[in-house]
């Protein structure tokens, strides 16, 4: 039995707090928290943007650790956020069970748009 | 407007993968979905997955990721656990108002947030942070 009962939110780190707001609730759509003007929700998961300058902390984007955002078709999700001025790196990458294709926010936190298409075995 | 459905899971990068078996699988006793030892390691939160690899392993750079922030029920006694075995702690538990916050550091230096918010929640909403926490972010 873990301790852990949950995780409650993921930090984002950001220059500039408004600017990654526009980005995920109207770019991405995405959920905005109804009391908190920087928080924002991926299903039940609660997103927490913050300024580590503004704390007297360095700022550093989040690199390789990608939040993977759950699609139906990943391409289709692609153009569209093309379409919008979104940048990717490289092709959508199928994995032989999931299609990934990954970018990045304002501030260069690592993303991918995600979409397992292959059943799970059982454990 | 693309549809995301869900978080799928939060990648964490690693620098060995025995090091993240014994932080998130013995030290936080997270549940381990992966069940082949030669692959990256996954841990099950209860709503989302941490799933670990190595960008090295891929000839990409790696960085300490800012942070997840994973509810215990005490902080402070869950720090008190992981410092007993070794875990570091960047500075004091905070207490923001609403709740409190322990941020230590993985075997590989990846930020994990010890967090508890011990106000009542909220009316109208399942919000886990307060605006208080966000101190650095514009009001």
């Amino acid at each position: 039995m873990s301790v852990v009962t949950g995780l409650d939110f993921v930090a984002v780190p950001s220059r500039d707090a408004e600017r990654s707001r526009t980005f995920y609730v109207e770019t991405l759509g995405l959920r905005p928290d109804d009391k908190a003007r920087f928080e924002f929700w991926v299903g039940e998961t609660c997103f927490g943007i913050w300024e580590p300058e503004r704390m007297g902390g360095t700022f550093a984007p989040q690199k390789n650790g990608h939040w993977a955002l759950h699609v139906d078709d990943v391409a289709e999700a692609r153009r569209e956020l093309e379409g919008k001025g979104v940048e990717f790196v490289g092709e959508v990458l199928d994995t032989g069970v999931c299609h990934m294709a990954f970018f990045a926010d304002p501030d260069g936190n690592d993303l991918m748009l995600h979409h397992r298409y292959a059943p799970r075995a059982e454990s | 407007m693309i549809q995301v459905e869900r978080v799928d899971f939060v990648s964490v990068p690693i620098r060995s993968t025995e090091n993240a078996r014994r932080f998130y699988g013995e030290l936080l006793g997270l549940h381990e979905s992966t069940t082949d030892e030669d692959v990256f390691p996954e841990f099950e939160t209860a709503n989302v997955t941490l799933g670990m690899w190595m960008p090295e392993s891929f000839e990409l750079e790696f960085v300490p990721s800012p942070g997840v922030a994973l509810r215990v029920p005490d902080v402070p006694a869950a720090r008190a656990e992981l410092e007993a075995a070794g875990v570091q702690f960047d500075g004091d538990t905070r207490d923001t108002g609403v709740c409190h916050m322990a941020i230590c550091r993985d075997f590989d230096g990846n930020a994990v947030i010890l967090h508890r918010r011990y106000a009542a929640p909220r009316q109208d909403g399942t919000s886990h942070r307060e605006s208080a926490e966000l101190e650095g972010a514009p009001s």
